[in-house]
């Protein structure tokens, strides 16, 4: 069986410095499986979806994204380091949706949507450009193509961004609190984009504030604390019914 | 009359009022005086101003600035990229240069090059440890003008990594972060990403440059190339009225000095809009609700 769109973790450690900020991450993310990862800042959330991306490297533990070694081969005494042509390949198969959306402001919209497929895959320009704006389109900004990113506003911004990672046709969406830097009033039309983008399959890790959208659209939901998945199971049961009293206390806040 | 029409009047100082008039009265004496003064000689002045050797002298000014900006900036970019590598004795190899370049006068440089050939009498070019190449008489090859040259643009590709790096570091994390996440590789990051947005922090700063390099160019005149103050030097050498042609060489640095300084702040001025830029083709958009189809 394919093992495209999974993720599995196993024992994930990660330090920066003196500080460990994933103790002991275990994760088994199925193809087409809506995950959302919640808990306080600093539990190492965001940590653990840039580790799948190759934002961050893990000190020890297994990673396989796609069914093979991220960043790393292994062998009979270590895992070493891929090459960067080796690790920007399998990068192009996890798409990332940032807070600060980071769009390249030196960019037009649509510049922005071709660059992925036109500056790391050599795709033609033309078909390219048709494809960004068919992708514009899906996030509903036809017509916006010629707009630089400054010109836009947040919710615009990120959607463009979604529509930048979706260009490069990944198996697995990450989004690192993609509303978290919205007006109000702007976080439901860059929600709608990613309910629309979990009815076709796609694999998305999420880690969100947004218990609404937990509720509505994922599958299952990891609670973090410190370091440690506390909590994972159904997405609906762990926040109506939580097990662990540290879940309990969080979304009591929350909710 | 209506009090809510009444105009504003803002306040003057005392202070204002003193400063007016005292500096009216300096600047008055210092016109009169240095109209009246004979011995500043305007009429020399003018008569030079646009002398054969003057001019000759400027152009080779004009040369040195350009050539050794356009060649400095070029192996600053080289610098400036080798001294933010990853890889460790590229980025030392990188800020020992820009050290040693940026710690010693630029005037000492000059003379050093100059007098290269007591290091290296003979330059030899060739395969090593082969008899194929040929031998080239240092001396010969530092001719004053290429010292300078050489001197300037070394010197020059020091200051400019300094200011091309810290372009660099002004792009932010986040779009290095986006690069990557798309899987670009370091060189299209490079050229697409960060140098374009590193530009509005590092076109001002090179023209500040330009302007400096312009009148830093007077330096060389040690190494004897007649360049625009060298050209007054060999004049008044002659004819003794050192004042009026150093007259002559200042207010062609400083026409030259205005005249970059008008597309400079223009650059500043395109530059600082760079994030706000217009659309291409301005056209009315209607805000849409993203609609159900993904592809």
């Amino acid at each position: 069986m394919s093992k495209d769109g999974t993720i599995l973790a196993q024992k994930i450690r990660k330090s920066f410095g003196p500080k460990t900020v994933l103790k002991d991450i275990n994760l088994d993310i199925a193809s087409g499986e809506i995950c959302c990862i919640i808990g306080p800042s600093g539990s190492g959330k965001s940590t653990i979806l840039r580790c799948i991306n190759g934002l961050e490297t893990v000190d020890s533990g297994v990673l396989k994204v796609n069914g093979e070694d991220f960043g790393y081969y292994e062998t009979a005494h270590a895992y070493h380091a891929h090459s960067p042509k080796k690790l920007a390949e399998q990068r192009t198969r996890v798409g990332m949706v940032f807070q600060s959306f980071n769009l390249f402001p030196n960019m037009t919209a649509l510049e922005n949507v071709m660059s992925g497929p036109v500056l790391v895959k050599g795709a033609d320009k033309k078909q390219a450009a048709k494809r960004a704006q068919e992708l514009l389109a899906s996030v509903g900004l036809a017509g916006f193509g010629d707009y630089y990113p400054a010109q836009l506003s947040g919710g615009q911004q990120q959607r463009v961004a979604i529509a930048r990672s979706l260009a490069m046709d990944p198996e697995i969406m990450l989004f690192d609190e993609p509303t978290s830097a919205l007006d109000p009033e702007k976080v439901g039309e860059v929600l709608a984009v990613m309910k629309d983008l979990a009815k076709k399959g796609m694999t998305m890790v999420v880690v969100t504030h947004e218990m609404g959208f937990a509720r509505e659209v994922a599958d299952s939901l990891i609670f973090m604390d410190d370091g440690y998945v506390v909590e994972r199971g159904d997405a609906r049961e762990v926040l109506s019914n939580p097990q662990e009293p540290r879940t309990q206390a969080f979304l009591q806040q929350v909710l | 009359m209506d009090s809510a029409l009444k105009p504003r009047i803002r306040r003057r100082s005392t202070f204002e009022y003193v400063a007016w008039v005292l500096s009216t009265l300096i600047g008055l004496g210092i016109l009169i005086s240095v109209s009246t003064n004979p011995n500043f000689k305007w009429g020399v002045v003018a008569r030079y101003f646009t002398h054969e050797t003057i001019i000759r002298g400027l152009m080779l000014t004009i040369f040195l600035t350009l050539a050794s900006m356009a060649l400095g900036t070029l192996l600053g970019l080289g610098l400036a990229i080798m001294r933010s590598s990853h890889v460790k004795p590229i980025s030392i190899a990188a800020n020992i240069y820009i050290t040693l370049f940026r710690g010693t006068p630029v005037l000492v440089q000059l003379i050093f090059w100059f007098n290269i050939s007591a290091l290296y009498p003979n330059l030899t070019i060739g395969i090593p440890f082969t008899n194929i190449g040929t031998a080239i008489d240092t001396n010969a090859l530092m001719a004053p003008i290429t010292a300078a040259l050489v001197g300037l643009t070394l010197n020059e590709a020091a200051y400019m990594a300094e200011i091309i790096r810290g372009g660099f570091s002004s792009v932010g994390k986040g779009q290095i972060e986006a690069a990557d996440s798309l899987g670009m590789s370091a060189g299209t990051r490079m050229r697409k990403v960060i140098i374009p947005q590193a530009m509005p922090s590092i076109i001002p700063a090179t023209g500040n440059q330009v302007i400096g390099m312009f009148k830093g160019t007077s330096l060389v005149s040690v190494l004897g190339v007649a360049e625009l103050l060298q050209s007054a030097q060999l004049i008044y050498a002659r004819t003794y009225e050192t004042i009026p042609l150093l007259l002559v060489a200042s207010l062609w640095y400083l026409v030259m000095t205005l005249l970059l300084s008008y597309p400079q702040s223009k650059l500043e001025q395109k530059y600082s809009r760079a994030t706000s830029r217009l659309p291409r083709k301005a056209k009315k958009v209607v805000l849409t609700e993203p609609e159900g189809t993904l592809r």
